[in-house]
């Protein structure tokens, strides 16, 4: 039984660690091109947005799939 | 201060919301053909996607221009982190208070609107902001 809580523990940590590094990259360039051009700052923030939606799309899939370990099959 | 409400107002979030959610129901009524309880259950999923993503939008959008960019930044990596909290207690408090739950239906609609929700984007472009 403990195995279903480590790989839930797995995917969540892996989702959350892969999350982190692309809307880190994703922030970072948003930063870094608003500096250079601010005139095109609402654009850039309107595809960053798009971009986040489908970045956070496999962790969060990833989530639903980890509750679904602990709660139904563990439980 | 005109120049950003007019900004906000030209996104088309609340058609995204607004197409979301009748493709939720298109699909809670195609779930419900095999049963009430799955039906019951797709409603359920999708309601879990579509709620902290409308948080997640609301608060991207917070702050707008680059004057504002370290803070518009930040707020987006609240949102996310909000975002994925939202979802694993949505999961949580269903599987927990939901007693008699059709799994299949609750997570094939929870994945299919978040592809949705992803396509959505590209298709429907926003207006140009002047």
């Amino acid at each position: 039984m403990e195995i279903v809580f480590i790989a839930a523990a797995i995917i969540l940590g892996c989702g959350a660690l892969a999350t982190g590094i692309g809307f880190a990259l994703l922030g970072g360039k948003l930063l870094e091109s608003s500096a250079r051009q601010p005139e095109m700052a609402p654009s850039l923030q309107t595809k960053t947005f798009i971009m986040a939606g489908l970045l956070d799309a496999v962790p969060m899939i990833g989530v639903g799939i980890a509750m679904y370990l602990i709660f139904v099959v563990a439980g | 201060m005109t120049r950003i409400k007019k900004a906000i107002i030209q996104l088309p979030l609340i058609k995204w919301l607004v197409i979301e959610m009748a493709a939720l129901v298109i699909f809670s009524l195609l779930w419900s053909l095999e049963s009430r309880l799955a039906g019951y259950s797709a409603f359920v999923g999708g309601l879990i996607f579509v709620i902290p993503n409308v948080y997640f939008a609301h608060r991207m959008y917070r702050y707008q221009g680059a004057r504002h960019a370290h803070l518009m930044v930040g707020s987006m990596f609240r949102a996310e982190g909000v975002k994925l909290a939202l979802t694993a207690v949505g999961f949580a408090a269903v599987f927990i208070l939901m007693e008699p739950v059709h799994v299949p239906a609750l997570l094939f609609t929870f994945a299919v609107m978040v592809v949705l929700s992803g396509v959505l984007h590209f298709l429907i472009q926003p207006k140009r902001q002047l």
